[in-house]
């Protein structure tokens, strides 16, 4: 039984390491998939606050932007390596969520989301009207592509991201990391506070959880995941413009996690492969129908109603999930059955 | 004999309403102190000033730390927890999605330490942490009696142990001073006889009871010492037999004129 899904994990793992060389695998194909990636980091990342705190969040791709300008900047003007561009998104990315976060400390419900949509349009109208910084409406084209290097360490190696084959893998090892990290938390003693307070934050607090601490540290590190996405982003896609942040990319990612059952982390992903996917078929299709391809948030609009009133969990709901594999617990599990068969 | 707690002329007022008007009573270290009255004499509203929950209008609430008696009026309740002081819930509030399990190694969250990092890079102290806390908090569902349910989804329990797991979740947090709130509210005469057992086994661990109770029997069986609320006013105070006698208690309860019928 267990054998059989260790040898299912390593499968699914060898079709994705080997999906580049497969036969099918155009440009445009690694292109999607490499973009699915992306959006999963975001789902991931933005699952932090709805899923495990219970704070909905309709302004996450402000950190998506932040993160994407910084790094655009960095490595347009300034030349910077890609070893500096990510801690440094990934900080200043959480550094404004902490910004953010310390307002609506005291929010929840609706007066939080309020305030999280009002900051997505303050990120969107920044990158518009800063000229000097952001170029405006004009938008940062010619991004340098990635390159890794080491030469900073002495040895003459650099290689250059030139097509979509090493986006691809290094987007996979972002997506593995960022994975591992978050089912690390959740199955912690920050993962299980933050799910204290998503169920009561009263109980948690006289459990000896310092609200405004926790919901902190759960601020600064969705928006650190956030930045994150947007620097590969940034040098992935060579162009940004303040656009790209509008609302309904927000809105698009909430979708995904809602769609995957909020609070589980396999659900985002999951989200983020049917929902880009179905985004380009609909890119597609729409047209021949005589309709914008813009029209496909609509389309978002629409499944986002079926979810809530007929499967408000999502497709993966998360009832008691945590720690449910993890050592600890499953020791646990056969002492308790030894215990009670003896 | 030593006070854990002091109220001290405490005032608590919400707009208009006065919940608590000036009551005054201490708590005797290694008692049970029973809190009783009618329905809306304030009895929870003392407990939320206890524990941090309601800042006080006025007057003060002396903790006895291990430093010393301090003023803890106004306390977030975190601090309180982490000072050593827990609770449960009249209208119980579990973690209903989580595992009976993580409901107590949550109540132990403050006497843990691991944060962020490492969480994420699960160093060796953050598994011997995660290790000792699940050790710990079978602890103590064992001794509440819910070993056997650990894995169990807590909402999915009986009515009685969702309560004695809220009982466990306070425990976990090592109290010096426990705050029950209607613990055997809604349970039948079986578990509430248990629920005896149970707060006498608390005491033995040197942890000092507070109770909220309905349950009169239950009450007088197992306070030595009882203060009676009424409308936000302390009516009486005294051992279970001087309160049962006593005619202003008795016309809170039954009414006017019941004293002298």
């Amino acid at each position: 039984m267990t054998g059989n899904k260790t040898a299912l994990k390593l499968l699914g793992l060898a079709a994705l390491l080997a999906f580049p060389v497969l036969p099918f695998s155009s440009e445009y194909v690694m292109h999607v998939a490499v973009l699915i990636m992306v959006y999963a980091v975001l789902a991931m990342g933005l699952n932090v606050l709805p899923g495990f705190c219970n704070l909905l969040d309709l302004g996450y791709v402000g950190f998506y932007g932040i993160g994407a300008y910084t790094a655009g900047i960095l490595a347009l003007n300034h030349n910077v390596s890609f070893w500096l561009i990510v801690p440094g998104a990934i900080a200043l990315g959480a550094l404004c969520g902490m910004l953010r976060g310390a307002p609506t400390l005291r929010l929840s419900g609706d007066y939080f989301a309020i305030v999280t949509f009002g900051f997505t349009e303050l990120v969107v109208l920044f990158l518009t009207n800063e000229i000097w910084l952001t170029r405006g409406p004009l938008g940062l084209p010619g991004i340098p592509p990635i390159a890794l290097s080491l030469e900073f360490l002495g040895i003459d190696w650099r290689y250059d991201f030139l097509s979509e084959i090493p986006y691809y893998y290094l987007g996979l090892a972002m997506v593995g990391a960022v994975y591992v990290v978050m089912c690390r938390i959740e199955d912690s003693r920050l993962g299980r506070a933050w799910l204290a307070i998503k169920e009561d934050p009263l109980a948690a607090a006289s459990c000896g959880i310092n609200l405004m601490a926790y919901k902190t540290v759960a601020f600064a590190f969705s928006a650190g995941v956030g930045a994150l996405a947007g620097c590969f982003m940034a040098q992935w896609s060579m162009f940004l413009a303040p656009d790209v942040f509008k609302f309904w990319e927000s809105f698009l990612v909430l979708c995904m996690i809602v769609l995957g059952g909020l609070g589980n982390i396999n659900g985002a992903i999951v989200g983020a492969v049917v929902l880009i996917a179905l985004g380009e078929v609909l890119r597609v299709l729409l047209p021949k129908l005589g309709l914008p391809a813009e029209t496909r948030f609509l389309v978002y609009g629409l499944i986002m109603i079926l979810i809530m009133r007929f499967k408000p969990g999502g497709f993966f709901p998360t009832i008691a999930a945590t720690s449910k594999k993890s050592r600890l617990i499953l020791d646990l599990k056969a002492r308790l059955q030894a215990e009670r068969a003896g | 004999m030593d006070t854990i707690l002091k109220i001290d002329g405490v005032s608590k007022r919400f707009g208009g309403l006065m919940a608590l008007a000036d009551v005054s009573f201490e708590v005797k270290k290694g008692r049970i102190l029973g809190l009783i009255g009618p329905n809306g004499a304030g009895k929870t509203t003392m407990f939320n000033c206890i524990a941090g929950i309601y800042k006080p209008t006025e007057g003060r609430i002396v903790f006895d730390k291990e430093t010393g008696p301090v003023d803890v009026g106004g306390s977030r309740p975190e601090q309180m927890t982490q000072m050593g002081v827990a609770r449960t819930f009249q209208n119980i509030r579990l973690f209903g999605s989580l595992p009976v399990l993580d409901n107590v190694r949550i109540g132990r969250h403050c006497r843990a330490a691991q944060g962020f990092w490492g969480a994420v890079l699960r160093t060796k102290g953050q598994k011997a942490e995660e290790r000792m806390l699940v050790e710990q908090s079978m602890e103590y569902l064992d001794f509440v009696g819910l070993k056997n349910k650990a894995l169990d989804l807590s909402s999915s329990l009986s009515y009685g142990d969702q309560r004695r797991l809220e009982i466990a979740r306070a425990l976990a947090s090592q109290p010096k001073l426990l705050l029950l709130d209607e613990p055997a509210a809604g349970m039948n005469p079986q578990e509430t006889a248990s629920l005896v057992d149970l707060i006498h086994a608390i005491m033995r661990k040197d942890i000092t009871v507070v109770l909220i109770e309905h349950d009169m029997k239950l009450v007088m069986s197992i306070c030595e010492h009882l203060v009676v609320l009424d409308h936000g006013v302390k009516i009486a105070e005294g051992g279970p037999r001087d309160i049962r006698e006593n005619p202003e208690v008795i016309e809170a309860y039954l009414g006017r004129g019941a004293a002298h019928a």
